[in-house]
């Protein structure tokens, strides 16, 4: 953990995140792995501040949870997009 | 927005689930990090170590996780209420007295509110009642109230062919009927309305159907309908009713239909003559006559009109003026100067009544502030006695605005439990309420506490709590840490609560002083009535005899009643009987034009004009001041004479012997009356109105009389003789309205008892409230103060000292309120001015009674705490110390 980091603006770790479930379901873990990448070294999103904003965006209905066996036959909350914000991610994406 | 909805709802009612599932979540991720470091080859131990650094701080995400809940403030909320109630429930005796407190004030307001609620805001059981109108034509020459004038039946008609802005229009009259029922003759009150009225009123029958206009036609009105309670009572709700014939006055009408139970009208009889009439138990076909509908001069009955959707009342005014201005000139010359006037139908059935209801809620929510008063009294003085528990938290980090949120979940929960007390306390206090129903405010005995009353509660006990919680609130909230932390965590300044404290109970004194002035003022106007000499014995037993509709001649008529009167005269015990048409207190009411020889006589000049038998006087025991009653001989077609009134002699008659004069009346070639002599004054229409001028005549016809009777006989013993008496004369007749004088007086007196017993009860409520306020802030001081007044005693103070000491300071406090309260009063008792009777709204003596009772409360609420203080022991003190 560094400490000089950039604080992302709250929508463009929405963002991050919709893109990041945008292709499958994804669990909290899976998420944080590929933003570290994404964002590279230029911001690092802490990991603490990934639940907050998922818990945010579902309460919202951007996202969709739930419960499921994973790989490892573990019990893991996996977020996917929603319908709603499928269509809205495509139209911003475009605008970009 | 739904799913943020019930994602909120699930973090409130599914909470530790939300909490475990959290719990697991992170877990997860922390192994599955955790997994990512040990395949890179760190130790089991590391491997954990750097997940968690990963994650940054644990119970900060997840109570990052929790605020994005946007349950936050509920949940404080929640927690400061669960905490209010463990500290309340731990001083159970302040909990107590608080609550009771608002529980009076609330309880008080809920019972008034719930008549209020029944009398002027429930809607009225006719469907859009709001554009229902009362049409009246009152005639400028005459000085009568408004009201008093009804359409004649020919400006009736022409006004509902000519007229644009009704819909609909009915015609209506009151009356009674002796109903042949099984055993006995009972008389009924009844509606006589046109093909109109239930579809004017848009009111539906339970079974059957109404009267139409096919009904109102002469030949046939044999037809009637029933209301609910008659058919439950005398039928037991049989549907059979709609085959029977019911026999009123000897007459057979068919039963067509029954009313629902919550359609009563015309109720509350809204005019002269009909004072029998208080419910409507049947309604009969107006079946006029081509001459009655022509009739451009007799009118009895009610007009009721439905305004057209749109058109606004000031509309239809408009309209109904310019063609009564067109029929005026039908009219007899001598008589023209009629105009319109309408009035809204709620204006007409709760208008008079409107102002007592706003006096009452005016009144009580003084009782209500009172008891705010006290209750944030109370809890100053709690807070204060927490002031160390207050700064730990303060010290803590518990923030100001956190504090006050606390402070305040402790007077919700207060007022909340004062509120669901008070419910219980309004069930009461409306039971009591109802039996002091003076049977004028129209639907007064429907109050109940429905759910528009129990949301006023709610409502009012929100309010409250916010009204009495939130000054010390704020007060302790504004904790001096650096004094707190100076004393070493022993003793805080509370000087500016003090001053809070003393403010409200001059405001409580204040407001305990209008209340108490406003309820001497009407005392004094109670007991002044009391002792008014109403002309007329109080024992003397009155009851009303209607004969049958037949158009029996007028001899007949009277035939009957002088042979009934002889008939009771010989009872033994009666002193003496007479007959009148209509008897004071009955609210009935016959005004006739009249003439005096020798007098500048007026247009339009009225006198209550009335029939009497030679023995009338001697049973009301009114007084003769000059010449002589009625004889025998005036009855049977002697000369034409008549008796006057004392206040009719002195407004016509002064400056002469009133004996001889003459007078004539109804018409102005009508042949002249010579006065034979002069009564007392008897008060008619209310016990409040001075007696107006009265002429009597002999008792020529009538088919409806009161029989006035004086005897050693108890009234029901009498009234039962009377009735087998007349059963031997014609069993088809009923009595009604047996009375005996005095109770009619009573029954004349009940609203204004209503109104002195509860301004009375109110002013009580608030003395004792105020007391209890006085009291605890004194002995709450004396408390504080111990060790100050130890220190006073020690160092030479006497008792007598301390003890006025503690008296003068609530004795300023009250001084200062009664100076404040008695120039409010001043202000306010000016609204009182309609409702008194004899007194000013100035009166001194009220004022000084008044005056004279605080201080008297104020000494005794002081001197318990006044006494203690005076009787500390110094070095009880000073050890302590």
């Amino acid at each position: 953990m560094t400490n000089k980091r950039l604080e992302l603006p709250q929508g463009t770790l929405d963002l991050l995140i919709a893109r990041a479930v945008a292709l499958e379901p994804l669990h909290g873990w899976a998420i944080s792995e590929p933003l570290q990448q994404i964002s590279g070294d230029a911001v690092h999103v802490k990991q603490g501040s990934l639940y907050p904003a998922l818990h945010r965006l579902e309460r919202h209905g951007w996202l969709k949870a739930k419960w499921a066996i994973s790989e490892n036959n573990r019990r893991a909350k996996y977020y996917e997009l929603t319908g709603q914000s499928r269509k809205q991610l495509e139209a911003e994406t475009v605008a970009w | 927005m739904l799913s943020d909805l019930t994602y909120r709802l699930r973090a409130l009612f599914r909470h530790q689930r939300m909490e475990d599932e959290l719990q697991e979540e992170l877990q997860d991720h922390l192994e599955r990090e955790a997994d990512k470091y040990r395949k890179a080859g760190a130790s089991p131990e590391e491997a954990k170590r750097r997940a968690r650094v990963a994650i940054g701080g644990l119970e900060q995400v997840r109570q990052h996780c929790r605020e994005t809940r946007g349950t936050r403030l509920l949940e404080d909320f929640i927690q400061d209420l669960r905490y209010a109630a463990r500290s309340l429930s731990r001083s159970p005796s302040f909990t107590v007295v608080a609550v009771l407190t608002l529980a009076l004030g609330i309880g008080a307001c809920t019972a008034i509110f719930s008549i209020v609620n029944a009398v002027l805001l429930r809607s009225l059981p006719y469907r859009d009642a709001n554009r229902l109108v009362y049409l009246f034509t009152p005639n400028r020459n005459f000085k009568l109230p408004v009201e008093t004038f009804n359409p004649s039946n020919a400006d009736f008609f022409d006004l509902a062919r000519l007229s644009h802005s009704f819909s609909s229009m009915t015609l209506f009259q009151q009356r009674t009927y002796s109903f042949a029922s099984q055993d006995a003759a009972v008389r009924v009150g009844a509606a006589q309305v046109d093909g109109n009225f239930f579809s004017t009123l848009e009111a539906q029958p339970e079974i059957g159907r109404g009267i139409d206009s096919e009904d109102a036609q002469p030949g046939q009105e044999n037809v009637l309908v029933l209301n609910h309670a008659l058919w439950q009572s005398m039928f037991g709700g049989s549907p059979d009713i709609l085959r029977k014939s019911l026999l009123l006055d000897g007459r057979s009408y068919r039963v067509v239909g029954v009313m629902p139970p919550e359609f009563g009208f015309p109720d509350i009889d809204p005019g002269y003559r009909n004072g029998a009439v208080h419910t409507t138990q049947v309604w009969v076909p107006l079946a006029l006559s081509l001459r009655q509908r022509a009739d451009r001069d007799d009118g009895d009955g009610f007009a009721l009109a439905r305004l057209k959707p749109g058109v606004p009342i000031a509309e239809a005014q408009a309209e109904m003026t310019v063609i009564m201005a067109r029929l005026d000139l039908l009219h007899n010359p001598a008589m023209r100067g009629f105009a319109a006037f309408v009035k809204p139908f709620r204006d007409r059935a709760v208008g008079p009544v409107r102002p007592l209801m706003w006096l009452l809620l005016g009144a009580v929510s003084f009782v209500l502030l009172i008891a705010c008063g006290n209750a944030a009294n109370l809890l100053l003085a709690r807070a204060a006695s927490r002031t160390h528990e207050l700064s730990v938290r303060a010290s803590l980090g518990a923030g100001r605005s956190r504090i006050t949120r606390q402070m305040l979940a402790e007077s919700l929960l207060l007022g909340l439990s004062g509120g669901l007390v008070g419910i219980a306390f309004a069930y009461v206090f409306l039971h009591g309420l109802l039996r002091l129903n003076p049977g004028n405010i129209p639907r007064l005995n429907e109050a109940a506490v429905d759910t528009r009353v129990l949301l006023f509660t709610v409502a009012l006990a929100l309010l409250t709590s916010l009204l009495f919680g939130i000054l010390p609130a704020q007060a302790v909230s504004r904790v001096n840490l650096v004094e707190f932390i100076k004393s070493g965590g022993n003793r805080v300044s509370v000087g500016t609560r003090n001053h809070l404290g003393s403010g409200l109970i001059v405001t409580e004194v204040a407001l305990v002083v209008v209340l108490l002035a406003g309820a001497g003022l009407l005392l004094r106007s109670y007991v002044k009535l009391e002792s008014v000499n109403p002309g007329f014995s109080q024992s003397t037993v009155s009851m009303n005899i209607q004969l049958e509709d037949n158009s029996r001649p007028p001899e007949q008529g009277r035939a009957f009643f002088l042979n009934l009167l002889d008939k009771v005269s010989a009872i033994p015990g009666v002193k003496a009987v007479g007959a009148v048409d209509d008897l004071p207190l009955s609210n009935s009411e016959n005004l006739t034009e009249f003439w005096v020889d020798g007098y500048a006589n007026q247009k339009g000049q009225l006198v209550e004009m009335r029939n009497v038998t030679p023995g009338y006087f001697a049973a009301m025991s009114t007084p003769l001041f000059a010449g002589r009653v009625f004889t025998e001989n005036d009855m049977s077609g002697g000369p034409s004479v008549a008796i006057v009134n004392q206040t009719f002699a002195k407004n016509y008659l002064s400056g002469r012997n009133p004996i001889g004069q003459r007078l004539r009346a109804r018409q102005p070639d009508a042949s002249w009356k010579i006065v034979v002599g002069v009564v007392g004054d008897m008060r008619n229409l209310s016990l409040e109105e001075a007696a107006a001028p009265q002429v009597f005549e002999p008792f020529w016809q009538t088919d409806s009389a009161y029989i006035a009777a004086r005897s050693s006989l108890p009234a029901n013993e009498l009234a039962t003789t009377v009735r087998s008496t007349l059963r031997m004369i014609d069993p088809n007749l009923a009595i009604a309205e047996i009375h005996t004088m005095g109770d009619r007086a009573y029954q004349a007196n009940a609203q204004r008892r209503f109104q002195t017993t509860l301004l009375t009860a109110f002013a009580i409520m608030a003395t004792l409230l105020g007391m209890v306020g006085i009291y605890g802030l004194l002995a709450y001081s004396v408390k504080r103060r111990t060790s100050e007044i130890g220190v006073r005693i020690a160092l030479g103070a006497s008792r007598r000292n301390v003890l006025s000491m503690v008296l003068w300071q609530g004795l300023k406090l009250s001084f200062l309120g009664l100076l404040i309260g008695l120039l409010g009063a001043l202000a306010l008792t000016r609204v009182l001015t309609s409702w008194l009777y004899g007194v000013s709204a100035l009166d001194p003596l009220t004022f000084a009674a008044v005056f004279a009772l605080l201080l008297f409360v104020t000494v005794t609420a002081c001197l318990v705490p006044a006494r203690r203080a005076a009787s500390v022991d110094p070095m009880r003190c000073l050890r302590y110390e």
